[in-house]
C-alpha cells in the first residue's frame, strides 16, 4: 500500500464511488421503491406499503403473457445463440479457415451497429417477403444481437487455455469430432455459460427490436412496461421491472454456484 | 524391424522448405534424439511423424503402415507436449484414461485397470483423483508421460518435454526417462535441441541442421567423430582452427592461420582448406621452454574447482583448454600446447 495519500485524492475517489452507487444502484431503488407503494400513482418516495402492485401483475393475463412471450423467447434465444455463437467462437479460435477474422468481425457487428437501424432493415425485410411478424422474426433478430456476446465470452476463456489441448486430443486417438467434444468443449464451458447468461439477459430485456417488430402475438414484458407508461402509467410497470431485476439476481447466483463469477466476468 | 521410417521426407510453408529431404530409419525400441538449434525443423519432424503436421513429399511409415496421409488419431503413436497439454478439466486418472476411452482399447474394466499400472509406473497412484493443476511441473509431467504409454503405441514422441522444469528435476527426470524406456521398450522419439540431454537418454542421436540431417551417429560417435564443422561446434566446447591442410612427408599437416604448423595423421587425401578440431580436454600445456607443437600466450584463467580452464590466444585465433590444477599458468604467461595426434580430426565445411 502507498501510504500519505493526498486528501483531496481520497476525497475524489471516495464522491467517484458515491456517483457510481447514485447513478448505478439508485434508480433501481426507486423502481423497487415504488413497487411498493400503496399508492395508486408512480411517485417516489412510495405512500405507505403494500403489495397490491404484485398482486394486479400476478393476476393480469396481460402481464402473465407478456411475461411467458419474453420468458419463451429468451430461452429459444439462449440456445440458438449459444450454440452458434460457440461454435463460430471454436472457429475463429482455430484459425483454420481462409477467412476466419472477416467473418468473426461480421459476427461481432452488432456490437458497435445501431440496434435501431437492424430493427428497421429486419422489419421491412421481413415484411416485404414474408410479412406478418412472428414470434420467429424476433427470435432471428434477439440471436443475432446475442451472438457476439457469446462469442466473445467463448473466445475470452479459449484464448487462456493450452492450444496444444486439442492437438494432444488428437494424438491420444480422438478423432476431429471427438477432440471437439471432448476436449474443446469443456475448456470453452465456462465461457459459453457466461455467453447463454447474456444472451438470456439480452433477449429478456431487449425492448428496441421488440418495440418494432411488435404485433399482438409478440408481446414481450419490456413492451409491455413500456406501453402501459405510455398509455396508463401505474405502480404495476414498477413491480414488473423490480421482479425483472429479481430475476437476473437469481440468474448471477446461479452461475456463480456453478461457475465462480469471477471466472465467468474475468 | 523398423518402427519408423521417414523416406525422403520434406515439408514446405510456400515457397519456404523447412524439411529438406530427410530418409532416416529408428529401429523398434530404439531411444532416438531429434537434435538441433531452434530453427533447425525437428520439431517440425516430430509434428508431422504424429501427424499434426502434413508432408509434402516423401513418405512415413509407423511400423509396417504407410502412414504419410493418415490424421494423427489413426497412427499409433502417443506424444508427449512441452506443455504437457494435460486436459484440465479431467481428473489424473481420467487424463490417463483418455486414450484408452478414445481408442477404445480394452473393456471398460480392464481400462482402469491399465490406467492405474501406467500411473504405478511413474510413481503416481497416490494422486489419481487430483486434478493437473494441484500437482507441481514435474508431477504433471510423469501424467503426461503416462497419458503417453499407457496405450502401449508404437512409437512415443517427445517435444522437448523438459524444458520446462528447474535444473535439478530435470536431471532426475532424465534418470527416469532411462528407467522408463527400459522397462516399456517403447519406441522413443525425442527432440531437444540441448546436447548433453542427447547424449546421455539417447542410443541414437540425429544431429539436424537447416532441415537436412547433419550426422547420425551413437551418442559417442557424434562426440568424439563429428563429420562436419557444424556438427563438432553443436556437440560441445570445441576448438576449432582454420587451415590449409598440406602433404606433409607420408601424412599431413595443418599450417594455421596465424603461421605456426601443426602434425597430423591423416592421408594427403584431406588436403585443401578445412578446419582442424580438438576438444579443450585432450590438450596438454607446458611451459613454452617444452617441445610442443604450438605457442600461445594464456588471456583467461577460470578455476573451476577440479580443472581449470584456460582461453589461450593463438595468433589471433581463441582456443580453450581443460588442465589440471596441478601446475597453474599466469595470464600473459607464454605456453606451449601439445594435442595427441589421434586426437585431432581434420573436418570439411
Amino acid at each position: 500500500m502507498v501510504k500519505g495519500i493526498p486528501v483531496s485524492i481520497k476525497f475524489f475517489a471516495v464522491a467517484y464511488v458515491a456517483a457510481i452507487i447514485l447513478f448505478l444502484i439508485g434508480p433501481l431503488v426507486v423502481v423497487a421503491g415504488v413497487s411498493f407503494t400503496a399508492g395508486d400513482y408512480v411517485t417516489f418516495p412510495p405512500q405507505g406499503t403494500s403489495l397490491r402492485w404484485y398482486e394486479a401483475i400476478v393476476t393480469s393475463p396481460v402481464y402473465l403473457d407478456a411475461a411467458w412471450t419474453s420468458l419463451k423467447l429468451a430461452v429459444l434465444v439462449t440456445i440458438s445463440a449459444t450454440v452458434i455463437g460457440a461454435a463460430m467462437a471454436i472457429v475463429i479460435h482455430r484459425q483454420r479457415l481462409p477467412g476466419t477474422t472477416f467473418i468473426g468481425g461480421m459476427f461481432l457487428a452488432p456490437l458497435v451497429l445501431p440496434t435501431i437501424v437492424f430493427a428497421l432493415g429486419l422489419l421491412i425485410a421481413w415484411s416485404s417477403y414474408w410479412g406478418a411478424t412472428s414470434l420467429l422474426t424476433l427470435w432471428i433478430g434477439h440471436t443475432v444481437i446475442a451472438i457476439p456476446y457469446v462469442i466473445r465470452t467463448t473466445l475470452a476463456v479459449l484464448a487462456t487455455s493450452d492450444k496444444f489441448l486439442e492437438e494432444a486430443g488428437r494424438t491420444l486417438g480422438a478423432g476431429p469430432w471427438k477432440a471437439i467434444f471432448y476436449v474443446v468443449l469443456p475448456q470453452a464451458m465456462q465461457g459459453i455459460a457466461a455467453g447463454a447468461f447474456f444472451a438470456f439477459n439480452i433477449s429478456f430485456d431487449e425492448a428496441i427490436l421488440s418495440l418494432f417488430l411488435r404485433s399482438p402475438e409478440i408481446m414481450t414484458l419490456p413492451i409491455q412496461i413500456y406501453t402501459q407508461l405510455e398509455f396508463s402509467p401505474d405502480p404495476s410497470i414498477a413491480a414488473a421491472s423490480t421482479l425483472m431485476i429479481l430475476l437476473t439476481v437469481i440468474m448471477i447466483l446461479i452461475i456463480d454456484r456453478l461457475f465462480g463469477i469471477q471466472r465467468v466476468a474475468g | 524391424m523398423a518402427a519408423v521410417a521417414l523416406n525422403n521426407v520434406t515439408k514446405a510453408f510456400g515457397d519456404l522448405e523447412i524439411i529438406k529431404g530427410i530418409t532416416v530409419t529408428i529401429e523398434k525400441g530404439e531411444f532416438v534424439s531429434l537434435l538441433g538449434p531452434s530453427g533447425c525443423g525437428k520439431t517440425t519432424l516430430l509434428r508431422m511423424i504424429a501427424g499434426l503436421e502434413s508432408t509434402t513429399s516423401g513418405s512415413i511409415f509407423i511400423g509396417e503402415r504407410d502412414s504419410t496421409g493418415l490424421p494423427p488419431e489413426q497412427r499409433d503413436i502417443a506424444m508427449v507436449f512441452q506443455s504437457y497439454a494435460l486436459f484440465p478439466h479431467l481428473t489424473v486418472l481420467e487424463n490417463v484414461l483418455f486414450p484408452l476411452r478414445m481408442r477404445k482399447l480394452s473393456a471398460r474394466d480392464k481400462q482402469v485397470e491399465r490406467a492405474r499400472a501406467a500411473l504405478e509406473l511413474v510413481q503416481l497412484s497416490h494422486l489419481a483423483d487430483r486434478r493437473p493443476r494441484e500437482l507441481s511441473g514435474g508431477q504433471q509431467q510423469r501424467v503426461a508421460i503416462a497419458r503417453a504409454v499407457v496405450s502401449e503405441p508404437q512409437v512415443l514422441l517427445l517435444d522437448e518435454p523438459l524444458s520446462n522444469l528447474d535444473a535439478r528435476l530435470r536431471e532426475n527426470m532424465q534418470e527416469e526417462l532411462i528407467q522408463l524406456h527400459r522397462k516399456t521398450g517403447l519406441t522413443t522419439i525425442f527432440v531437444t535441441h540441448d546436447q548433453e540431454e542427447a547424449l546421455s537418454l539417447s542410443d541414437r542421436v540425429i544431429l539436424l541442421n537447416g532441415g537436412q540431417i547433419e550426422q547420425v551417429g551413437s551418442p559417442s560417435e557424434l562426440y568424439s567423430k563429428p563429420s562436419t564443422r557444424f556438427a563438432a561446434s553443436f556437440m560441445g566446447s570445441t576448438n576449432l582452427l582454420d587451415a590449409e591442410i598440406v602433404p606433409h612427408g607420408d601424412a599431413t599437416a595443418a599450417h594455421l592461420a596465424g603461421g605456426q604448423i601443426l602434425q597430423l595423421a591423416d592421408g594427403p587425401a584431406s588436403c585443401g582448406p578445412g578446419t582442424v578440431m580438438f576438444r579443450q580436454e585432450d590438450i596438454q600445456m607446458r611451459p613454452s621452454s617444452g617441445t610442443s607443437q604450438l605457442t600461445g600466450v594464456v588471456v583467461t584463467r577460470i578455476f573451476l574447482g577440479a580443472r581449470v580452464r584456460y582461453v589461450i590466444d593463438l595468433d589471433g585465433q581463441a582456443i580453450r583448454c581443460l588442465a589440471s590444477t596441478d601446475k597453474l599458468f599466469e595470464v600473459g604467461e607464454t605456453v606451449g600446447i601439445s594435442v595427441p595426434v589421434d586426437r585431432m580430426r581434420v573436418l570439411r565445411d
